[in-house]
């Protein structure tokens, strides 16, 4: 008798200590590993595209879309970064946000699906190109692989964000503070963002826009972080870094 | 549990604790490589987009 109640207390202390050393482990991955993974995967999509953009002459940059490259119709050339289509999963710019650090620079990949996101930040498919008219959506972690939009509550109004697609430097302008929404406010990536919340409408008419999404809280789903702003200036990459990443 | 397994491993003490070490790395490394990056998504820290209903991302 005294065996069975003794064994039944080891299997069950055994057990609690098994579960815990488990959640222990699981914390220590999403802490530490993921970010270890997800810094070395952002290095290695940053170094993929300065060494794509470094072959690719920025002299031929900015053919027309009906321009064909090597033959290939230009939506499916991986020639030009300007013209060719965001290919899913792949990198086709860096973001420079310098409220965020001095070095911080990540990469952003066409989606925004799981895998996307654990490789840099993730273009809604769907939204605008990089620079073009309607709304450039970008979702990011705010914690886990990397933490990229750790600091998103951070962000000002007149805070930049500076996006390269090898042949371009856009220079973005933050307009407000980051706005709380729900998951299911979609509207905020519209082409004129349209937040459910009407008096919360950033702009009254259609313009080259920037659109910024996180979860809130930190680490909870329950909520959205939104950050909009307008495209200031452009400028090509031969004319060197637009100032606000040089001061 | 852990008793039982140390009871059937071979060899003596000094064997037994290496090839538990052994084991312990072996669980955390599929641990790590596979059970919690299939877990993790299902966790809400991956929630960063507004696309209703929360889908993955």
């Amino acid at each position: 008798m005294t065996l069975t109640v003794r064994g039944t207390v080891r299997a069950l202390s055994e057990l609690c200590v098994t579960v815990g050393v488990l959640i222990l482990l699981l914390v220590v991955y999403l802490l530490y590993w993921t970010g270890v993974r997800a810094n070395h995967a952002m290095d290695r999509e940053v170094s993929a595209l300065q060494d794509r953009w470094a072959r690719t002459p920025v002299s031929s940059a900015r053919p027309s879309p009906a321009t064909t490259l090597n033959g290939r119709p230009a939506a499916h050339g991986t020639g030009s970064p300007a013209s060719a289509a965001y290919r899913e999963g792949q990198p086709f710019a860096i973001m420079y946000i310098p409220r965020f650090g001095a070095d911080w620079h990540k990469p952003v990949l066409q989606g925004t699906g799981t895998d996307d996101l654990q490789h840099g930040l993730g273009h809604y498919a769907g939204t605008a190109r990089l620079g073009g008219q309607g709304n450039f959506a970008v979702a990011g972690h705010r914690r886990t692989y990397g933490d990229p939009f750790e600091d998103f509550p951070e962000l000002r109004p007149g805070d930049k964000v500076v996006l390269t697609d090898g042949v371009t430097w856009y220079t973005y302008l933050i307009d407000k503070p980051p706005y709380l929404t729900l998951p299911d406010d979609t509207g905020v990536i519209d082409p004129l963002p349209a937040p459910l919340d009407r008096s919360a409408t950033p702009y009254p008419a259609p313009g080259r826009y920037l659109t910024l999404t996180t979860c809130d809280p930190p680490w909870g789903h329950s909520h959205r972080l939104i950050a909009w702003g307008h495209l200031d200036a452009t400028q090509p990459v031969a004319q060197g870094m637009p100032r606000a990443l040089l001061s | 549990m852990y008793g039982w397994i140390w009871r059937h491993l071979p060899g003596n003490a000094w064997v037994k604790a290496v090839i538990s070490l052994v084991l312990v790395l072996a669980i955390v490394f599929v641990l790590f490589q596979w059970v919690f990056p299939w877990a993790e998504p299902l966790l809400p820290f991956n929630d960063v987009t507004v696309n209703g209903g929360g889908s993955a991302g």
